[in-house]
This record gives C-alpha cells, sequence and structure tokens, in this order.
C-alpha cells in the first residue's frame, strides 16, 4: 500500500504543480472580466473547487469511518484522520474566501443562508470530531470516538443543509437543473482545471497524511517494543 | 421479567432492564432531575432578564418563545445527558455493563428510553413554567403542541445519549457534549423551533407535514445508526 502511494506521489506531485500555474493562467490572464462584480468574481474560481472538495471531504470521511467500524483496520481510520484534517482546513479556506466575496457582492460579510449555514456547521462537525480524538486516552479508543462521531456528521451534513435551506434561501445558484450554462467559456475552462487542481491537491494531501498517521502507528509501535524490552 | 438464569435476555428485555435499571436509580436519587429542572428553571430567569416581556409581547411570543424553549431544553438536557452515563462511571460498572452477554445496541435503547422518559419530565414542568413566565396561552394549542415537543424530544434524546456515551468514555464533561451535540442535532432544533412556533400560532400540524416527516425521520435515523455503532463506544 505504501509503495502505491509513493507512485501515485511522485506522479501526482509534478501533475498538480503544472497544472496549477495553468489554472492561475486562465484565471488571472484567460478568462474575462465579469461584467457587473469585475475582479471580485476571480475569487469564485478558488471558492467554488474549495467548497467542493470539502463536501467530497465529508464522504470520504463516512467512508473511512464506516470501514473502520466494520474492519478495524487502521488503513480505514488513517483514511478518516486524513479527511477530516485536510477536510477542515479546506472548509477554513471556504468559510475565509466566502466572506470576502459576499461583502462586494451582497453587502454583508456573512447572512444565515443554507450553504454558509451548512459550511459553518460543518466546520464544527470537524472541528468537535478532532477535538475529541485528541482528549482520548489510547489511540484506538480516539479511533473509534471518531468513527462514531464521523459517521454521524457525514450523514448530517445533507440534512443539515436541506433543514437551513426550507428555513432560509441566498446563495447564487450558477448551476442548476433546467439552467443553460450561463459561464463564458474562458471562464468554464478556469473553473474546471481549477476544480481539477484542487481535487488533485486534496488527494496529495490526503496521501501525505494518511502517510504520516501509518508512521505514526509505526513509531508507537517500536517505543512500546522498546519499552518492553528493558 | 427476570431472564432464566444462563441464558443471555433478548434484545428487548434487556433494553428493558437497563432503562428500569436507570430509572429506579433515579427515582431514588432523584439527582439528575433535579439538577436539570433547576438548571432550566435558572435559564427561563435568566431569558427573563435578557429578554423582557414587553420586548417579548411587541415581537410576538409566538416568535421569540421557541426559541428561549428549545434553548433552555437544549442546555438543560446536555446536563441530563452527562450523567446518564456518569452512574455507571463512578465505580467502573460500565465494564460489567460492557462484559455482560447482551446486544450493545439494546443497551443503548435502554439509556435512550431512560433519557426519553427524563426529558418528558423535565418538559412537563418547563412547559407550563414558559407559557407562564412569557405570557403564552399554551392552553388552547396543548394538543399538537405536545406531539410536537415530544417527536422532537425522541430524537434529541437518541443523538444526546449516543453522545454522552462518546463523552463519558473521553472522560469529559457537558462542555464537550455541548461542543458536539448542538451542531450535530441543527437540522432537530430548525424543526423544533419552527414547529413549536407554528403551533403556538394555532396552525393544525399538517400545515407544517414536511417538517414532521423530516423530524420523525431523523429520530428512526438517529436511533438506528445509535443502535449499529453504540458496540464502539463500550468496547476497551
Amino acid at each position: 500500500m505504501g509503495r502505491r502511494i509513493d507512485l501515485l506521489r511522485v506522479v501526482l506531485l509534478p501533475v498538480t504543480a503544472v497544472l496549477m500555474v495553468v489554472a492561475l493562467y486562465l484565471i488571472f490572464v484567460n478568462a474575462p472580466e465579469e461584467r457587473v462584480m469585475g475582479a471580485v468574481q476571480k475569487i469564485f474560481y478558488f471558492h467554488v473547487p474549495l467548497a467542493a472538495v470539502t463536501f467530497l471531504s465529508v464522504f470520504v470521511l463516512l467512508a473511512g469511518a464506516m470501514g473502520y467500524l466494520w474492519t478495524r483496520r487502521a488503513a480505514w481510520d488513517h483514511l478518516s484522520i486524513a479527511s477530516a484534517e485536510v477536510g477542515l482546513l479546506f472548509c477554513t479556506l471556504v468559510l475565509i474566501t466566502g466572506p470576502i466575496w459576499a461583502k462586494p457582492a451582497w453587502g454583508v460579510w456573512w447572512t444565515w443562508e443554507a450553504k454558509l449555514t451548512t459550511t459553518l456547521i460543518l466546520w464544527l462537525l470537524l472541528a468537535g470530531i478532532l477535538l475529541s480524538r485528541a482528549y482520548a486516552s489510547a489511540p484506538e479508543q480516539g479511533a473509534r470516538v471518531a468513527s462514531v462521531l464521523g459517521v454521524v456528521a457525514a450523514l448530517d451534513v445533507p440534512i443539515v443543509y436541506k433543514a437551513v435551506d426550507w428555513w432560509r434561501g441566498q446563495h447564487p445558484i450558477v448551476f442548476g437543473a433546467g439552467k443553460t450554462n450561463p459561464l463564458a467559456p474562458g471562464m468554464l475552462a478556469a473553473l474546471l482545471v481549477s476544480m481539477l487542481v484542487f481535487v488533485l491537491l486534496y488527494a496529495l494531501l490526503v496521501a501525505a497524511r494518511m502517510r504520516l498517521a501509518a508512521q505514526e502507528d509505526r513509531l508507537a509501535a517500536l517505543e512500546d517494543a522498546v519499552w518492553r524490552s528493558q | 421479567m427476570s431472564p432464566r438464569s444462563g441464558v443471555p435476555p433478548g434484545f428487548f428485555v434487556t433494553a428493558g432492564i437497563v432503562a428500569r435499571k436507570d430509572l429506579r436509580i433515579e427515582g431514588r436519587t432523584k439527582e439528575t432531575l433535579s439538577a436539570t429542572v433547576l438548571f432550566a428553571l435558572v435559564e427561563l430567569v435568566v431569558f427573563g432578564f435578557a429578554f423582557d416581556l414587553d420586548t417579548i409581547r411587541r415581537m410576538g411570543p409566538e416568535k421569540i418563545v421557541p426559541g428561549l424553549l428549545w434553548v433552555t431544553l437544549a442546555f438543560a438536557a446536555i446536563v441530563g445527558f452527562t450523567r446518564s452515563f456518569r452512574v455507571e462511571r463512578a465505580r467502573e460498572a460500565l465494564i460489567a455493563v460492557a462484559l455482560a452477554p447482551v446486544d450493545r445496541g439494546a443497551v443503548f435503547v435502554g439509556k435512550w428510553l431512560a433519557n426519553l422518559a427524563l426529558l418528558v419530565v423535565l418538559e412537563a414542568v418547563l412547559l407550563p413554567l414558559t407559557a407562564l413566565f412569557f405570557d403564552v396561552n399554551i392552553v388552547a394549542t396543548a394538543g399538537p403542541l405536545v406531539v410536537v415537543v415530544l417527536l422532537h424530544t425522541v430524537g434529541l434524546a437518541a443523538l444526546g445519549t449516543l453522545f454522552s456515551g462518546v463523552v463519558s468514555r473521553l472522560g469529559r464533561g457537558e462542555a464537550l457534549l455541548a461542543t458536539l451535540l448542538l451542531p450535530a442535532a441543527t437540522p432537530l432544533f430548525l424543526s423544533a423551533v419552527h414547529c413549536t412556533s407554528s403551533a403556538l400560532e394555532g396552525a393544525a400540524l399538517a400545515a407544517d407535514r414536511k417538517w414532521l416527516l423530516l423530524t420523525v425521520g431523523l429520530d428512526i435515523l438517529y436511533v438506528l445508526v445509535a443502535i449499529l455503532i453504540f458496540d464502539a463506544i463500550l468496547e476497551d
């Protein structure tokens, strides 16, 4: 497993780095400036992929947590740690880029609308999971507790979205059923490449965090062995 | 109800035994109820100072009071949930519970039912007091109001019991439970406040059909998920 991830990294890292430069070119040079919002709209190419990857990490968290509860194999828990931590990072970036755009576009930094509220609740859920794991007295206890919380949090997120949506509405819906694509060709290309870059970056970070978790486990096992032999 | 010796009791019998055990302890000590009821009362008084009655009357009690009610209930419930596993932690009795040859899901159901019963008692005190303090007529709308409160209590008790198991395993208290439970229970609280508000306004239950269906769905989801994963909390 370790070697496969290494090979993946050797290929993924340069590809991501090159695509990142391409994405920056497409966003800032190639894509036309939005007529009403102007340069402010450029943050859209970062905000939307970040948000998409944040919610992707919720599915990965669900898979990791359920996999661990089912099999009790450490690799699943490493996936769950990685997706929770990287997910929290991306979620934080979504919550930072959103208000930067919202202030000039809507006139307020924050509004209690479905997507914003759900993202904030998700941030709290992820932070709670990491906090609980840190409180655990043994790594296995942390893994079990984090898995239980991870399953509930991941199942909860779509329901939170629906509930807040019924309660309030107001986020710009760019893509939706029955809507023709409103983006200029240059804009769409920039968004798609940017999306790809963030997904690749997410995969790289998750792979690196999983490797670190596996090494932490090995180190703990070695320390344990040394302690026993003395 | 006592099971034959040597044969582990079935799922529902186990759940009944656990629930009766918790309620019997509570019946003898009355610790949880006195703590939660008093705490809820203090919260109501604090809300009374925070939003004075004139402001509430001006803004419409049906809009403000449901929020006050559910915030009060949520925090008082958290005080109660934290105590749910404290009894077992105190003398390491949780090890005995974990060693018993019974379904762990049934242990969850037992603790959930006990917590649900305590919450219903708390609500029976809290609802009339809230109505009294903030000048709301709940007699006219009692039927729908009771249904709304009970439906949301079922899911809240399930999630609270599951998370209090997590928190007790980590040796933590109310602060961590509140941090974990309140965001996770967001859909329940949104629905609870909305439905309580329309019940107070005198709307029929059918008007909030989609919210009530969501709540019933959440109740079932939380209970089922908890039964399936509670095993991981008792294990050590």
